[in-house]
C-alpha cells in the first residue's frame, strides 16, 4: 500500500472526527469567507484532503516534469534542433545548388566561348595550311616542271652532240676509207712533195 | 759511287762523245777503250748504263723520225731534216719509216718534239671540232 492510499484510507475517519469541530468552527466563522469555505464544504472539499491532493499533485507533477515532459521537451528541442539544422542545411544547399548552377552555368558558357574560338582557329588553321600545301605543290610542280624541262633539253643536247659526233666519226672514218682506197702512190708522192714544201715555208 | 757522281760522270763521258755536236763513233769507242783500262768491271757497270741512256738520248736528239704514207724521195727527207737541224740548231740526219696508215703526208718526230702534217692527223683534227 501506498502512502497516497493509506492516506486516502484514513481519510474518512479524519473527516468523522473533525466534521463536528468544522461544523462548528464553520458556523463560528461569519462573513462572506465563511460561507465560502462552508460552501466548498458542501461540496466535499475540506482543507487537508485538500493539502494531501495538492500534495499528491505536486509530486506526480514533479515526477512527471523530471521524467516524462522535462525528456520530451528535451526530445523536442533536439528534434526542432535538427529540424532548423535541416531546414538551414536544406537552405544551404539550396543556395549551393543555386551557386553551382552559376558556376556550370558560367563554365558551361567559357567553355562555348572557348570551343567557339577554338573551332575558328582550327578552321583558320585549316584554311592556312590548305592554302600553304597549294602554294607549296604548286612550287614543286613548277619545280618538277623546270626540272623535267632541263632534263630534256640536257638530254636533247647531249643527243645532239651524240648525234653530231657519231655523223663526223662517219664522216672521217668514212674520208679515211675513200682515201685509203683512193689514193695511190704518185698522188702520195705528190703529196708528201707539197708537205715537204709547205714545211719548208 | 753514287747516283748522282754516276750521272755526272756519264755526261762528262757523253760530252767527249761528241765531234761537231753530234755523236762519233770513233770517240765513243776511245772512251769505252779508256773506261776499260782504268777501272774493274763491276765498277763500270752502272757508269756505262747510264753512258749508254745518254748516248741514245742523244742518238735521239740528232734522229729525225720520219713516218710517211706512200712514197718519200730521199732528197725530201733530207730537206725535212734540214729543216729541223736549222730550226734546232744542231745536225739532225733523217730516217724514214713508210706507214700508209697516215692516208697522205707525213709525221717527223725529233727527240720530245713531234710535226704531222699527215691527213690522218687533220681528218682526227677534224672529226674532233665537229664533235
Amino acid at each position: 500500500m501506498t502512502f497516497l492510499s493509506a492516506l486516502l484510507a484514513a481519510e474518512p475517519a479524519q473527516a468523522a472526527a473533525h466534521a463536528a469541530p468544522a461544523a462548528h468552527g464553520a458556523a463560528e466563522a461569519h462573513g462572506p469567507v465563511g460561507e465560502i469555505i462552508q460552501l466548498f464544504g458542501s461540496f466535499g472539499v475540506d482543507g487537508p484532503h485538500l493539502l494531501v491532493q495538492l500534495v499528491n499533485f505536486s509530486i506526480l507533477a514533479f515526477i512527471l516534469y523530471r521524467f516524462a515532459v522535462k525528456p520530451a521537451l528535451g526530445q523536442m528541442e533536439e528534434r526542432n534542433r535538427l529540424i532548423e539544422k535541416g531546414l538551414a542545411d536544406a537552405q544551404a544547399a539550396t543556395q549551393r545548388l543555386a551557386e553551382a548552377q552559376q558556376a556550370s552555368d558560367a563554365k558551361l558558357n567559357a567553355a562555348a566561348d572557348e570551343a567557339a574560338r577554338i573551332l575558328a582557329e582550327a578552321r583558320n588553321s585549316a584554311k592556312a595550311a590548305v592554302e600553304a600545301a597549294k602554294a607549296e605543290a604548286s612550287a614543286a610542280q613548277a619545280e618538277v616542271v623546270a626540272k623535267a624541262k632541263a632534263a630534256i633539253e640536257a638530254d636533247r643536247v647531249k643527243m645532239l652532240a651524240e648525234v653530231r659526233g657519231e655523223v663526223s666519226r662517219l664522216v672521217v672514218e668514212t674520208a679515211a676509207k675513200v682515201l685509203a682506197e683512193n689514193l695511190d702512190d704518185a698522188t702520195r708522192g705528190r703529196l708528201n712533195e707539197a708537205a715537204v714544201k709547205q714545211l719548208a715555208r | 759511287m753514287s747516283a748522282a757522281s754516276v750521272r755526272a760522270e756519264a755526261k762528262r763521258l757523253l760530252a767527249l762523245s761528241l765531234e761537231g755536236g753530234a755523236v762519233s763513233s770513233d770517240r765513243v769507242g776511245a772512251v769505252l777503250a779508256a773506261l776499260a783500262k782504268s777501272r774493274p768491271a763491276h765498277a763500270l757497270r752502272p757508269l756505262l748504263r747510264a753512258y749508254l741512256t745518254n748516248i741514245r738520248r742523244e742518238l735521239t736528239r740528232g734522229e729525225a723520225r720520219i713516218e710517211h704514207a706512200g712514197p718519200l724521195a730521199a732528197a725530201d727527207a733530207e730537206a725535212i731534216a734540214a729543216h729541223f737541224a736549222k730550226h734546232l740548231g744542231r745536225p739532225v740526219r733523217p730516217v724514214t719509216r713508210r706507214n700508209d696508215a697516215l692516208l697522205a703526208g707525213f709525221r717527223v718526230r725529233v727527240g720530245d718534239d713531234v710535226t704531222d702534217v699527215s691527213a690522218a692527223s687533220r681528218l682526227a683534227a677534224l672529226a674532233k671540232s665537229l664533235s
